[in-house]
């Protein structure tokens, strides 16, 4: 049918809208009897397109329909568009939204019969309206705003618009880009640089506060509109962002695993939670972990562990539950503690201090009982409670006391460039606390450590010192003056000065309990010492490390089980980088001795030298990594020496190795690497424990696809002691898959060893995310030992995350 | 017999190398364009200085929008910070305090090859998952880290102690120390590399994840609290909004 038009039109201001149309999606009008003006969203792939019409007036409208067409189509579709008062709306699906171009009229079906278009005459004309549709892959892959993100908020100091075009094709044209800030044209602020285009917020006067559009309009070299990119903002103030940032946010997550262990006929369950909520607002912290095992038995140390902290920031801290405080490393570092820990630091002054539980109480058991005139020196016979056994002596399981610790360290300074700090430590044995157990200990550490920094932080000096005293039993408690007479002195069980005692019981008797265990006896001496000082100069592309440590072979702290004592020497090492970091040279050497209170028969200088050479160019070259390392160890007994020629302590040990890793893409990108190392150890003592060690390993890492990767690797591991060899060789090949859109996660990896070391391994883990938030995970491993046995872990872990 | 065999495997794996990247390393700086931005600074805070490279002795103050190209230095300092986006929109870095932070890349066609070296100082980052053809390298003097979809931060302090967490996503490490070696870090766990070489992989513990969470805050807030001798000012970082 052929349809009647009567609008009247002005061509001019028509052609001109059309083409506004195919630029922006901004709201543009046009003379007409009945329609006002016209809005639309931006235009998307795949993001459904609204039409918003202003009617002047529906008193002569019957309805309205959008025609529309994508360019891929021939034919125009009609929809009905929704009168609502003088607004008529109309919606196209997402899934019809395509790119590049919308073509689209209104038809005006008027109550007297009548119809109309708008704009008039389209079908003779050819001249329906035209709509830029952005193509998601091309805008994606192309040209990216990589600042600000979609409704970030900022406030104008912090508003960055950054677009980078380092992926656009070369027909678009950099310099033609227009940027529009709520459709006022801020382009004149940008700056280009090649690919990129910068405008900072401080260079745009008068940004209004609220709700802002940001457009980016992007030109082909042809000044043709390529498409244009959108960001949704909202600029606020410094006081509204102060603001926001005060709103509470709240997470967690919670993860339960089930784990079958089948190892030489033995099969055990392994069931563990562990969950962790916090909440946050501004810069205060609640959170709280719990972890809760399946291993968890009163008669071993603890398994689970619960913490409840609260923080603002680095102001303070406070920790209850289980933490591990950290203090100076000489007296308290990682050790875990179940009580409460906190710190303040208000830079000019700061305090950490901790009290709890490092040692949970253990009961043992009575064995045996045995008269006082029966009872044989052992260990484990002690005294026992004879109203209760009839016996005052038994023979137990030793159990394991309460042990409780206190420790506080107040500091100078903020630790940018200088602290001054003293730490106090104070740990004891609860001796109440079980009834089977011996000899309940007690120990005490002063310390100070200085932290020194000049032109930022490029020198660097750091030192600390601490002293400790250990009382290996305090069961008997402190000794009385008396006591001390009659166990100390000339012939009688310590031959030691009984004055002297009384002074340390004068001076420490407050602070430990003072009795014959107590130690040291002769602090002057320094056996329960320990002191180290690093100086670090990084200058010149070197950085040059110098550290001097002296540990007695006494000294104990209860906060630090892991340190090496009886132990003093320096080490030096010189780490330098060249040709713009694509260099590295490591040169070090290492000597230390101990025996330091000549508590040994012969004291063993330790001399390690090493030196590594690495080469890491940033092109298409392998990186290379060359390393050096000589040990060598020697107390000076002599062959010759038939008293003491079993101890002897005469080794040297080479040790040299390679690594090689390089990015092959044949097709797809190959991470390889191929590493050798090679050892051999010269033993000069009796036992001539000569050794050699080498190892070939060559892998490749492949990421065949995003949701598809897969390891090689070859190993061959030889080692001979003493002339007895070990040689073996494994082959490894896994693979990892994602599917149904990375929602499940199947992961498999095979690996045989041949040789002396005969074994098969096989690993299969499946990862569903089952639904949001929610992930359930099965693994499994199966390890064969062929004509002895095979053993196999299952489990199953199940986690979410709010 | 075992050195032959050492050095058979050695001058193999080099031939092969060389052969399979023949075209490649003719290639090199053939497609490279010059001077092309590799990063921006999206946000600074206090003391954030840069350099076009170590050359160069005066450092100039940084400031939002500042284009940084290959071999350029970005260094913060006490209680500052830099926020840096990667042109190519793969990634977010975050420059906490006291840290030195070298940056590298090329365009190569229409991909940008990046690297980092990070000379002292706690990175945070942010990192996308890349197509199969890119990865994130980060550059330390004792390890090299590539990383590909992964979230975290790394740091590396003046006595040359590495530490790496990462909250998502997994890194592979070369160890550049006397011991030598190579290691996957998967999503929540963390590795520390003393400067000797010996290297420690851990689950993240409550300390990791809180350091973590700290190293992402980059809104800065002040309070003051009142002394009889006058008012204290403390200044924090909040979580990013």
């Amino acid at each position: 049918m052929k349809r009647i038009f009567t609008i009247k039109v002005k061509t001019k201001i028509f052609l001109n809208l059309c083409l506004l149309s195919i630029l922006t999606t901004f709201v543009y009008a046009q003379e007409s009897e009945y329609i006002l003006n016209i809005k639309t969203e931006e235009a998307k792939e795949k993001s459904p397109l609204t039409f918003i019409i202003d009617l002047i007036s529906t008193e002569n409208i019957s309805s309205i329909e959008l025609a529309y067409k994508f360019s891929n189509q021939t034919d125009f579709k009609e929809i009905e568009l929704q009168i609502l008062g003088t607004t008529a709306t109309v919606t196209i699906p997402a899934d019809e939204v395509k790119p590049p171009i919308l073509e689209y009229y209104f038809i005006l079906n008027l109550k007297d019969g009548s119809v109309k278009t708008y704009p008039p005459n389209v079908e003779s004309n050819n001249s329906a309206l035209q709509l830029a549709i952005s193509s998601i892959e091309r805008q994606k892959e192309d040209i990216m705003i990589l600042s600000p993100s979609e409704n970030e908020i900022v406030t104008p100091a912090d508003l960055l618009i950054s677009i980078s075009f380092i992926k656009a094709g070369e027909n678009i044209d950099i310099n033609k880009t227009k940027i529009l800030l709520n459709q006022v044209d801020i382009t004149q602020h940008s700056l280009n640089a090649n690919d990129l285009i910068v405008i900072s917020g401080q260079n745009i006067k008068n940004l209004k506060y609220g709700p802002a559009k940001i457009e980016i309009q992007l030109y082909d070299k042809d000044a043709n509109l390529y498409g244009t990119l959108t960001r949704n903002i909202q600029i606020i103030t410094p006081q509204k962002a102060e603001e926001i940032t005060k709103k509470w946010n709240f997470g967690g997550s919670i993860k339960a695993e089930s784990r079958n262990e089948s190892f030489n006929k033995t099969s055990t369950w392994y069931n563990n939670l562990s969950a962790e909520a916090r909440a946050t607002s501004g810069n205060f912290l609640f959170s709280g972990q719990l972890y809760v095992t399946s291993e968890e038995k009163r008669y071993l140390q603890p398994y689970n562990r619960y913490t409840f902290t609260i923080r603002n920031g680095d102001l303070f801290t406070l920790q209850v539950g289980d933490s591990y405080p950290q203090f100076s490393d000489l007296i308290m570092n990682g050790k875990r503690v179940r009580g409460i820990n906190g710190s303040l630091n208000l830079g000019i002054i700061n305090l950490s201090a901790t009290y709890g539980e490092i040692t949970r109480k253990v009961e043992g058991s009575l064995l045996e009982t045995f008269l006082k005139n029966q009872a044989p020196l052992a260990y484990d016979v002690i005294p026992i409670n004879e109203s209760k056994y009839n016996y005052p002596y038994g023979r137990v399981k030793l159990g394991t006391y309460s042990r409780k610790i206190f420790a506080v360290r107040p500091s100078f300074g903020s630790g940018e460039n200088f602290q001054l700090g003293f730490s106090y430590l104070h740990s004891k044995d609860d001796p109440n606390s079980v009834e089977f157990a011996a000899r309940p200990q007690e120990n005490a550490v002063i310390g100070t450590d200085l932290m020194l920094a000049l032109d930022q932080q490029n020198v660097v000096f750091k030192s600390q010192a601490a002293f400790s005293i250990f009382n290996k039993n305090i069961s008997p408690g402190t000794l009385s003056d008396s006591q001390i007479d009659s166990i100390f002195g000339q012939g009688k069980a310590f031959d030691i000065d009984p004055e002297n005692i009384k002074r340390i019981k004068k001076l420490l008797g407050k602070i430990i309990t003072v009795n014959q265990y107590i130690g040291p006896l002769n602090p002057q001496k320094l056996a329960s010492f320990a002191g180290e000082a690093t100086l670090n100069i990084n200058y010149f592309n070197n950085t040059v490390n110098a550290t001097y440590i002296y540990r007695g072979n006494d000294y104990t702290s209860f906060g630090q089980n892991f340190i090496r004592t009886d132990v003093k020497g320096f080490n030096i090492s010189d780490r330098i980088r060249m040709f713009n970091n694509q260099f590295f040279f490591t040169i070090g050497y290492e000597k230390l001795e101990d025996n330091l209170q000549k508590t040994k028969i012969a004291t063993t200088t330790y001399e390690t030298f090493n030196t590594t050479a690495s080469l890491f160019l940033r092109a298409n070259f392998p990186s290379i990594t060359i390393g050096y390392t000589k040990y060598k160890n020697n107390n000076g007994i002599n062959f010759s020496d038939s008293i003491y020629n079993n101890y002897i302590v005469n080794d040297v040990t080479n040790r040299l190795s390679l690594l090689l890793a390089y990015d092959i893409r044949l097709g797809v990108r190959h991470n390889t690497s191929l590493s050798l190392t090679t050892q051999k150890r010269e033993d000069n003592s009796l036992l001539n424990m000569d050794a050699s060690y080498n190892s070939i390993s060559f892998s490749v890492n492949s990421y065949w696809a995003n949701n598809l990767t897969s390891i090689f690797q070859l190993l061959y591991n030889s080692t001979e002691i003493a002339n007895s060899q070990y040689e073996y060789f494994t082959i490894t090949a896994g693979t990892k898959y994602r599917l149904f859109e990375n929602r499940l996660l199947l992961s498999a990896t095979l690996s045989p060893s041949f040789g002396d070391f005969d074994r098969q391994a096989l690993e299969i883990v499946a990862d569903y995310n089952l639904i949001r938030n929610l992930n359930i995970a099965f693994q499994t491993r199966i390890l064969r030992f062929p004509g002895k046995s095979t053993n196999s872990f299952i489990g199953l872990v199940t986690r979410y995350v709010l | 017999m075992r050195t032959n065999l050492f050095l058979l495997i050695l001058v193999s794996y080099f031939s092969l190398t060389l052969v399979l990247k023949s075209e490649d390393i003719k290639s090199i700086g053939a497609e490279a364009t010059a001077n092309s931005p590799v990063a921006v600074v999206k946000k600074v805070f206090k003391d954030v200085d840069y350099r076009k490279s170590s050359q160069q002795s005066d450092w100039q103050k940084a400031s939002v929008g500042l284009i940084l190209n290959d071999g350029n230095e970005v260094k913060t300092g006490s209680k500052s910070l830099a926020l840096i986006l990667f042109t190519d929109g793969t990634g977010l870095l975050r420059v906490r305090e006291n840290s030195i932070l070298h940056i590298y890349g090329e365009k190569k066609q229409q991909r940008l090859d990046k690297n980092t070296f990070i000379q002292k100082g706690l990175i945070s980052f942010d990192v996308n998952k890349l197509s199969e053809n890119e990865e994130f390298k980060f550059t330390t003097p004792t390890v090299v880290a590539s990383i590909r979809g992964t979230s975290g931060f790394l740091e590396y302090t003046e006595d040359s102690t590495f530490t790496m967490s990462l909250d998502s996503g997994s890194a592979h490490l070369s160890f550049l120390g006397p011991q030598g070696g190579e290691g996957i870090l998967q999503e929540g766990n963390t590795v520390v590399i003393t400067n000797d070489g010996n290297f420690q992989f851990r689950a993240q513990s409550p300390e990791d994840i809180n350091k973590a969470n700290d190293s992402k805050k980059t809104t800065i807030k002040k309070v003051i609290i009142k002394t009889q001798r006058g008012n204290i000012e403390i200044e924090y970082y909040s979580s990013e909004e």
